[in-house]
């Protein structure tokens, strides 16, 4: 209780409890905000009104609310559904490497020995593994699941043959995210390590020595009582990560190495009218700015509440 | 032998191993998803565009004899283990050549900007670190977290987007890619021997100081960006260990002997904070290596990262990205390598705690 007081007599756990609080309101309520156009579905809708060969941006004052992309698309829209979006990818991630870094870490942690050693030398491995190589590799191994399924690659499209194995490939495209693979993949080492170490000194204290001397199982002990004492750092690991791997995303689609981040996209889209042609910096500062500004604070959002929660959880690390 | 040299042999042991690991694991990934002809591109020399479909099963078929790769994953991997080890790392079609020298001919690009941005980020992160540690709570650490915040909060593809809008289309003081154009052409080995590959430091060799002011004007933005954000990590670590230490008792005695406050600073509480700074460098000696080759698609600095780029261009090319892969992982184990006995020097107890293990 005294941890929560503290938790909110600090504006920063406010700011980043709001900021979290409103990227999840309008993710959620994203087809109220935004309603989608059925001529145009899709993060990116096609504003109304505007010949399809015209494709400067619009101000504002043209195309309300906040204006359109190069290629009349509406910046407000894309905005929001991006934002479920990149919360959605957020916390596949990192709840997915969490849960799975836990797992590992307690679970080698309390077989102990040898194969304790060898399963955080491979931890230790991944560790050493880039994340840029990783998305390489396994956008490589991607192509070649989806070749040997029977999909062809045809100018950067997909084609399938109209058979039995087209479905498959369907699926495949429309449900894996290479990047997201990825990312799970090569981001679940910080979670077994800190898990790895809290469990193996906890494993000696007396509790859990007292609940093996009664006979309780291993499965037990560990998800009773090793897990809950040893998962609050995973939770501020989580936290931060949620911000980070969605800036993480949006970097990989912006340098065209996949990745579906729509803020990241849009970002693209607008590169080259950071600068207008007629020069001056703000003349199309709805191009770049929203979404510049959602990532950013997307990101300080989560990293303010993995903060806080780390001060919540650790009272010393305060001061 | 001295401990610190038993250190460094032990310390070097490790590489292999974690490579081994690795390797493994890759391979395994490889294994489990394709099969043994899709596999067979690995190995696939040139290929010649006049084959016919059969003479190329029949190259194939050939491959998959020679590198066993129908035979269980144990003997797949030894023989690729041991092509890698030949230097044999396959041929790229999008690269139109091999791998391995594709990788080497493109590492002085990327040595280089890594170099300055760690030349740049490293000093400063730990002045910064001291500065405000040491004064905590004063006008120099509210300066210093806040613009710490804001530069770890700013994407870097963001940052660099904004850069290049404003110096290089707005004001052209600075430019993307490696070095102009008016330049490259007119550089020929009779004119330009080539020492390092690094265009700042030939071009002091041969003479070219305007060679070597051109691959600065290059090079400012890609190291500024790669710099800010490991300016404000690092700087931050280094301010938390300089509160840490600032309140240790030896501190306090040297203060009560009336020694001055400088030295204080720098040659009784520097080194000690060195070591716990370095630390989490290690740990994120990855993200460091994501972050250069990032940076270097942005500015389309033609460093390594020129093959990923190439190689994701949607023609399956499984020998680039392996290579690319495992020429990565060498790179992060050598960059934690040299982290560890950096950190060794300055704190014996990083030396004894792997001697130990």
């Amino acid at each position: 209780m005294r941890n929560l007081r503290r938790f909110f007599s600090r504006w920063q756990n406010w700011l980043g409890l709001l900021l979290v609080l409103s990227f999840a309101l309008v993710a959620i309520l994203a087809p109220l905000i935004s309603p989608a156009d059925p001529k145009s579905p899709g993060p990116f809708q096609r504003y109304p009104g505007f010949r399809i060969t015209d494709r400067a941006p619009k101000s504002p004052d043209l195309a309300p609310p906040l204006g359109t992309l190069p290629g009349n698309l509406n910046v407000f829209h894309a905005l929001v559904w991006g934002t479920r979006d990149a919360l959605l990818f957020g916390l596949q991630v990192s709840l997915s490497t969490a849960i799975f870094g836990v797992l590992f870490g307690a679970g080698a942690a309390y077989t102990g020995g040898w194969i304790n050693s060898f399963l955080m030398r491979i931890a230790d491995a991944f560790l050493s593994f880039p994340t840029i190589a990783g998305i390489v590799l396994v956008n490589q191994l991607w192509l070649s699941v989806i070749t040997n399924a029977g999909g062809v690659l045809y100018q950067g499209e997909w084609l399938t043959e109209p058979d039995q194995s087209a479905r498959f490939v369907i699926w495949l495209i429309e449900h894996i995210d290479p990047l997201l693979l990825t990312l799970i993949l090569f981001s679940w080492m910080p979670y077994a390590r800190i898990t790895n170490i809290i469990v193996t000194t906890l494993k000696e204290t007396e509790f859990i020595q007292a609940a093996r001397a009664l006979g309780t199982s291993p499965a037990r002990i560990i998800f009773r009582h090793l897990i809950p004492n040893a998962i609050s750092p995973a939770f501020v690991l989580a936290a931060r990560d949620v911000g980070g791997m969605v800036i993480l995303q949006a970097t990989f689609t912006f340098i065209g190495l996949g990745g579906t981040s729509i803020w990241g996209t849009m970002l693209v889209n607008g590169r080259d009218w950071v600068i207008g042609p007629d020069g001056g910096i703000l003349r199309y500062w709805w191009v770049f700015l929203p979404a510049t500004l959602t990532l950013v604070l997307f990101g300080i959002g989560w990293n303010l509440l993995g903060d806080g929660l780390s001060e919540l959880f650790d009272p010393r690390s305060a001061q | 032998m001295p401990p610190f040299f038993q250190f460094l042999i032990r310390r070097f042991l490790a590489i292999p191993i974690s490579l081994l690991v690795i390797t493994l694991i890759i391979y395994g990934g490889v294994v489990l998803v394709t099969p043994p002809d899709v596999r067979a591109s690995i190995y696939m020399p040139e290929t010649n565009a006049h084959l016919t479909e059969e003479q190329i099963q029949r190259q194939i078929n050939l491959v998959i004899e020679r590198y066993h790769l129908n035979e269980p994953f144990p003997v797949q991997y030894v023989y690729w283990v041991a092509s890698l080890l030949r230097g044999d790392w396959g041929y790229s079609p999008s690269l139109n050549g091999n791998v391995l020298p594709a990788l080497l001919q493109r590492t002085p690009a990327t040595a280089e900007l890594a170099l300055y941005s760690a030349l740049l980020f490293i000093p400063l992160g730990l002045l910064a670190g001291v500065m405000a540690g040491w004064h905590q709570r004063g006008i120099l650490d509210g300066l210093f977290r806040s613009l710490a915040f804001f530069s770890t909060s700013m994407p870097t593809f963001i940052l660099a987007l904004i850069l290049i809008s404003f110096f290089y289309i707005g004001l052209g003081w600075f430019a993307p890619e490696r070095i102009s154009l008016s330049f490259s052409i007119h550089l020929t080995p009779e004119n330009f021997t080539s020492y390092t590959g690094m265009y700042t430091i030939d071009g002091l060799l041969n003479g070219r100081l305007d060679l070597v002011a051109d691959a600065f004007r290059h090079l400012a933005m890609p190291v500024f960006t790669l710099s800010l954000y490991h300016w404000a990590t690092l700087g931050r670590i280094a301010r938390a260990a300089m509160i840490a230490e600032r309140r240790r008792d030896y501190i306090i005695a040297a203060r009560a002997r009336g020694i001055r406050e400088n030295s204080l600073i720098w040659r009784h509480a520097f080194y000690n904070m060195i070591a716990p700074s370095f630390t989490s460098l290690v740990l994120s000696a990855a993200s460091l290596v994501t972050g250069v080759f990032v940076v270097e698609i942005i500015f389309r600095y033609n460093g390594v990262s020129d093959i990923i780029v190439r190689s994701m261009q949607g023609i399956p090319d499984a020998a680039a990205a392996l290579g690319f892969t495992i020429y990565s992982v060498i790179v992060v184990l050598l960059l934690m390598f040299g982290l560890d006995v950096l950190q060794a020097i300055f704190d014996p107890r990083v030396r004894d705690e792997v001697l130990r293990s």
